[in-house]
């Protein structure tokens, strides 16, 4: 049976994670994220931060794998069907990521943040049950959820892992 | 009855006469905003020439106590304090006086300090702050691009405020916020292209800089960066050597 808690029973506050506007390179990105977290040793479920616009609304989020995506070089990107591509195992592979990597990436670091954010499409509202959220984050590949209120305020996120940890708490007691 | 002017006094009338005004004006006997006599009815009431008039006006307005309204008079001019020369905006400082501006609130979000931003507010690099960017159009034409930078838990409130009807320090002062020193740098810089781009001119064009740290106490409270465009307006500081506190800014076009 599922849980009656409603989002607004697990979000957290907007505070607990980074914002940066949406004209941060990623390299500045990187730079708060190193000092917001990795170097004061907190490891929050997601790592991420808050994308927001010059009117402090609420664009996208920001996770770790989607700054390293975003300096991917281009030629390591998912290729077409037509292009001839090495096996992930040949070992020539690791030398050409090494070198497209270190040549390219630092000028892709410089890109504007909203280039690569995942952008907050989807959200729930304080009075939703968590299992809106979970079906939100199955089915769009989301680990992070904004809570509007009246559809306009930013007001909290819900995460993962509380919408596990209640979830699974329904499902262990029974 | 008018004070009168004492010719067989060794001061010169002109300064007499200033000091006379500046009476008025210190006793609000000729409130802020009002416009004094015309200078012929000044040469009447106190039995001097238009031209001792004309010299004690100049250096009243030069002194930042009246200023001068083409076509329209001579207007008692806002105080400037003392003790806190500096506190008024950057805007009131670099316009002159009774020009007619607008502002435009370009941003008014939060970020976390970037640069030196973190040590300049002595705010942890995981701390939010607020971050507001203004423009000053002058004639349709954009004067001033400023940035704040005030850190989240001094005032949150200000996200939420109404910055383009209401000043910076007058929201400080409604949430009882005292704004008790202002460490000013003033120099040059250079247009980037986005600046550049904003302003109408060219890549790399000299502006007039001026940073500004507001502390409340010892306490850092808001940093702001402030650049002019220098094609139309030059700058003038003038130190007077009697008081090393007197200090007034005009602008020279």
């Amino acid at each position: 049976m599922p849980t009656d808690k409603k989002i607004k029973d697990v979000m957290v506050g907007i505070f607990e994670y980074p914002h940066i506007p949406y004209w941060f390179s990623i390299d500045q990105a990187m730079r708060i994220i190193k000092v917001s977290f990795l170097s004061t040793k907190k490891y929050p479920e997601p790592l991420a931060v808050l994308v927001f616009d010059e009117k402090y609304n609420l664009l996208g989020t920001l996770t770790l794998k989607d700054m390293l995506r975003g300096l991917e070089p281009r030629f390591m990107r998912t290729p077409t069907e037509k292009a001839q591509v090495l096996s992930e195992e040949e070992s020539e592979l690791s030398l050409i990521w090494n070198t497209l990597f270190a040549r390219e990436s630092k000028d892709l670091a410089k890109k504007p943040v909203n280039e690569i954010m995942v952008p907050a499409k989807y959200f729930v509202e304080p009075d939703d049950p968590i299992t809106k959220a979970a079906y939100l984050m199955i089915h769009h590949d989301l680990i992070l959820l904004p809570v509007l209120e009246n559809k306009k305020k930013f007001v909290g996120l819900v995460r993962m892992i509380e919408i596990f940890d209640e979830l699974s708490n329904a499902i262990l007691q029974e | 009855m008018a004070e009168l002017i004492h010719r067989e006094y060794p001061q010169k009338l002109y300064y007499q006469l200033c000091e006379i005004i500046k009476k008025k004006i210190e006793s609000k006997e000729w409130d802020v905003g009002s416009q004094i006599p015309t200078e012929d009815e000044l040469c009447k009431i106190y039995g001097v020439s238009r031209v001792t008039v004309r010299a004690a006006i100049s250096e009243l307005v030069r002194e930042g106590y009246l200023f001068r309204q083409q076509g329209k008079g001579t207007f008692v001019r806002k105080q400037i304090s003392d003790e806190l020369i500096m506190l008024t905006s950057f805007r009131e400082l670099m316009l002159e006086p009774g020009i007619e501006f607008s502002t435009d609130v370009l941003a008014q979000t939060t970020m976390m300090p970037v640069g030196n931003i973190s040590t300049l507010l002595d705010c942890p690099a995981d701390k939010h702050i607020i971050y507001i960017k203004r423009a000053t159009i002058v004639e349709d034409k954009p004067i001033i691009i400023q940035e704040v930078y005030i850190p989240l838990h001094i005032c949150p409130q200000l996200l939420g405020e109404d910055i383009v009807h209401n000043s910076l320090f007058g929201l400080f002062k409604k949430y009882e916020i005292d704004i008790t020193r202002i460490r000013n740098y003033f120099g040059t810089a250079y247009l980037s292209p986005e600046e550049a781009q904003f302003f109408g001119l060219a890549e790399g064009s000299p502006t007039l800089l001026l940073n500004q740290l507001f502390f409340s106490g010892e306490t850092p409270i808001m940093y702001t960066r402030s650049i002019k465009r220098s094609d139309s307006f030059g700058f003038a500081i003038e130190f007077k050597k009697s008081s090393i506190n007197e200090r007034r800014f005009y602008v020279k076009r």
